[in-house]
């Protein structure tokens, strides 16, 4: 057996190691927010929007329709879509009919992802590369645009703080005391929808949801305020990724990110069992 | 100036959602300081109201002043006057939020991004929370205070801006009866000791006829506008209700708590 150290020191597990302190970044800053605004199914429906776009961009790209159409892109675009319409369907501050928004948007993307991804046999192992994503397997390209992502959400977040917590409380009197309740709701969604899509590489569609929404969720069940939602859900995003490439290192066929999926829902039942609400 | 005495000059004012009519031909004047009492069945536009004397509806026709300013072209200033207490269930437990922090909000939305509460603002959250009588429950996390509690933090938070003027959305919804009133007398109080004029909607007017100086009916359109012996009236209930609808008074339950009246 390897030396755990040596593993742990290759360039591909540094920039797992990297690529985990972003995330639980993201996952501290848009994840609480997600919490918040109830909107946990959006990271859901706008990780499989993602991966919809993914499969239209390998195939623009593989019958040369528009050749080296980068993935990421066009998961970018459909993620920001769909978290629009969802926005838009729930600009008054009603999350209820956004649920059913994006559900509906879930089934229509999900409805083209497979289509798409049948027609792309020979590269569908690319759009499954994002399904399952692989966190040892980021290029430094992919680290880049993490690490660029991660800092305009956490500046982003800090910058509105303040008003992000004051249109989640309570929309409608954000609006009435002055705020621009709107303007603030449509940035949060975009916000989210840009870190489903750039995590979604390293974790997968399906996982996302574990990285984003379970820390904040679990620190949402102990927390008094705001700030130690933020603190506890970076240090639950980070010790669950960082448990799942140390299992990686130690026994490699297994997958990290389900670990850190584990662990991080492990967190959410006993701050659930544990909290005094 | 005589116009300068009106909290709200509401002319002409017609409020449509696509092509359903929510209000139509609304004019009224509401002398300040006063606390006036709007009712009306469910779907009657009473939200709608209190939202377009917000600013927060753009209306089909007609205009609306706060103070003398319009509420749509000098919003930002109409809005400084008022305080606004919306609707408990439209507000979210999700978020983990202390009272103070609550209170501070109104204030502080209307400095911008990236600014810091001064010793000033939290003086004045201080003095709002123990106006109404929260001032203990400074560093309790909002979803763990009950119904009652949790309106009169949100009052708070209206009065923590200084307003002339608070307008309240349903603020005895969900609240048992003895809490009632105990918020009815604060607002009772506001208005007789601290000069600010009142505007509750409400579906339940029972308990706030002797509170009011006016009652307005609305059913879409204006029912009936004034006094409440002049207002609450069998015939008038009817046309706005559409039925029988009796209203006790209840004695007694609009008192001054403390100091001087003559304020």
């Amino acid at each position: 057996m390897p030396n755990i150290l040596d593993i742990l020191l290759s360039p591909f597990m540094i920039r797992a190691l990297i690529a985990v302190v972003l995330i639980a970044f993201v996952a501290s800053t848009a994840g609480s927010f997600t919490v918040y605004r109830g909107l946990t199914f959006l990271v859901a429906g706008v990780a499989h929007a993602a991966l919809a776009g993914a499969a239209l961009a390998i195939l623009l790209d593989m019958y040369g329709i528009i050749p080296g159409f980068p993935e990421i892109l066009g998961a970018a675009v459909f993620a920001i879509i769909t978290a629009l319409i969802a926005g838009y369907v729930g600009r008054k501050g009603e999350s209820e009919r956004m649920e059913v928004a994006i559900g509906v948007s879930f089934a229509l993307t999900m409805s083209i992802a497979i289509l798409l991804i049948s027609m792309i046999k020979e590269y569908a192992v690319r759009a499954w590369g994002l399904i399952m994503g692989d966190i040892l397997l980021l290029t430094e390209k992919d680290l880049l645009l993490l690490a660029i992502t991660t800092l305009i959400v956490v500046f982003t977040t800090l910058l509105f703080y303040k008003e992000f917590v004051f249109v989640s409380f309570d929309m409608e009197g954000a609006t009435a005391y002055g705020v621009r309740a709107e303007l603030y709701h449509y940035i949060m969604l975009l916000l989210i929808a840009l870190s489903v899509v750039v995590v979604l590489k390293g974790v997968g569609a399906i996982l996302v949801y574990a990285m984003i929404v379970v820390p904040a969720a679990a620190a949402n069940q102990f927390s008094k305020n705001t700030t130690s939602v933020m603190i506890w859900s970076f240090f639950i995003a980070l010790f669950g990724g960082l448990v799942g490439l140390i299992v990686a290192a130690l026994y490699v066929n297994v997958a990290p990110s389900a670990i850190a999926g584990l662990i991080v829902t492990v967190f959410y039942f006993i701050a659930l069992i544990f909290s005094r609400r | 100036m005589v116009s300068n005495t009106y909290a709200i000059v509401v002319e002409n004012l017609t409020v449509k959602y696509g092509e359903e009519v929510a209000l139509e031909d609304i004019s009224f004047k509401l002398e300040h300081p006063s606390f006036l009492t709007i009712i009306g069945p469910n779907g009657s536009g009473k939200t709608t109201l209190l939202k377009s004397v917000l600013g927060l509806i753009k209306p089909e026709k007609g205009s609306i002043k706060v103070f003398n300013m319009d509420v749509l072209k000098d919003a930002t200033k109409a809005r400084h006057m008022v305080g606004y207490v919306p609707q408990r269930e439209r507000i979210s437990t999700n978020v983990p939020i202390r009272v103070a922090d609550i209170v501070l909000m109104g204030r502080l939305a209307r400095y911008g991004p990236l600014t810091v509460p001064s010793k000033y603002d939290v003086e004045k959250v201080r003095e709002a929370l123990e106006l109404v009588g929260m001032v203990d429950f400074w560093d309790k996390r909002f979803s763990s205070l009950s119904g009652g509690q949790q309106q009169r933090v949100l009052i708070a938070r209206a009065l923590a801006v200084e307003p002339k003027m608070l307008l309240l959305d349903e603020p005895f919804s969900a609240v048992d009866i003895p809490t009632q009133r105990e918020i009815l007398n604060l607002l009772y109080n506001l208005r007789l000791q601290k000069n600010i004029t009142v505007v509750l909607v409400t579906h339940d007017v029972n308990p706030v006829v002797e509170c009011s100086d006016k009652i307005m009916i609305l059913n879409k359109k204006l029912i009936a506008y004034g006094k409440p012996d002049d207002v609450i009236k069998d015939d008038i209930l009817l046309k706005a209700y559409g039925v029988a609808v009796k209203i006790i008074a209840h004695e007694g339950i609009c008192y001054v708590l403390s100091g001087d009246t003559h304020a």
